[in-house]
């Protein structure tokens, strides 16, 4: 479990970074797959299988190739950055993580293993995750909303993609 | 719903890195914080968006290692599971705008569609 968590980790990260510091767009939009994978796996080290496979079906399957299909249509040439705004927030950015993660080191996190309890062993979620969102006292009300919106979603992409282009009548 | 939290200090040295929730709030952090760089020092509106996705996940590590360590239950996986289907949705939608952008204004330079009309 140890390598595999160490062989996502590195790929989640590498995938990052290529992302945020490659001058060619196609090329960080592939490593962001590569990266969202990296997640997925993350995901399937500690037992989250249901959500591993969605995050492959969603992210590295739809939202990627939706990106691909943005940068195919819109982007004509690669634009130069702007370090400007990065060298002010930079040292803020890392400070406030890395005091975030400092407090998490001596704060009062509630975890398994610091009480004695152990860590179970990893059981299947499809049927628990089922249950939850079908339990009308549980998430029923956002499962259904989550429905309704992206219906919503649906109608409203298409027609903000379209408007002006429809055929003058 | 949400069994009692057992208060306690986090485990540092527990031997195993896939059994720690440090070292996946570690990763999650540097996630977290390239995504941030994504967003400040590219123009193109389209690694913004690459920068929000990279943020989320980072977001949603956090919550499935809670969920795993934290002995809360299921709850934090069922907000992961949220955070994505609105991610999707919100990248639907942001790539329709993009669209419009490139329509009208004829570039997606975010430091050169600054303007709501005229």
């Amino acid at each position: 479990m140890d390598f595999m968590f160490v062989c996502f980790a590195t790929i989640t990260v590498l995938g990052g970074m290529v992302v945020a510091f490659h001058p060619n767009i196609v090329h960080s939009a592939f490593a962001l797959v590569a990266a969202l994978f990296g997640v997925a796996g993350l995901y399937w080290t500690m037992g989250a299988d249901f959500l591993g496979g969605l995050q492959v079906l969603l992210y590295v399957g739809g939202v990627t190739v939706l990106l691909l299909f943005a940068v195919m249509l819109t982007t004509r040439d690669s634009m130069r950055r702007s370090w400007a705004r990065f060298v002010f927030w930079a040292p803020l950015a890392v400070g406030g993580v890395a005091v975030c993660l400092l407090r998490a080191y001596q704060g009062t996190l509630t975890t398994v293993g610091a009480t004695g309890a152990q860590l179970t062993e990893p059981t299947p979620t499809t049927e628990v995750i089922g249950n939850m969102l079908l339990d009308p006292t549980g998430y029923l009300l956002v499962f259904e909303t989550v429905a309704v919106l992206l219906l919503l979603v649906l109608i409203g992409a298409v027609t903000v993609a379209r408007r002006g282009q429809e055929s003058p009548s | 719903m949400i069994p009692t939290p057992m208060l306690a200090t986090l485990e540092v040295a527990s031997g195993s890195l896939a059994g720690s929730l440090s070292s996946y709030l570690v990763i999650s952090g540097i996630l977290f914080l390239l995504g941030l760089a994504t967003i400040l020092t590219r123009r193109n509106v389209l690694y913004v968006l690459m920068g929000t996705e990279l943020i989320l996940n980072a977001a949603n590590i956090n919550f499935v290692a809670f969920s795993r360590f934290g002995d809360y239950g299921m709850d934090g996986q069922m907000m992961t599971l949220v955070v994505i289907m609105l991610a999707a949705a919100e990248a639907a939608v942001a790539l329709a705008i993009v669209l419009r952008i490139f329509h009208d204004f004829g570039t997606i330079d975010i430091t050169r569609t600054d303007s709501l009309r005229n």
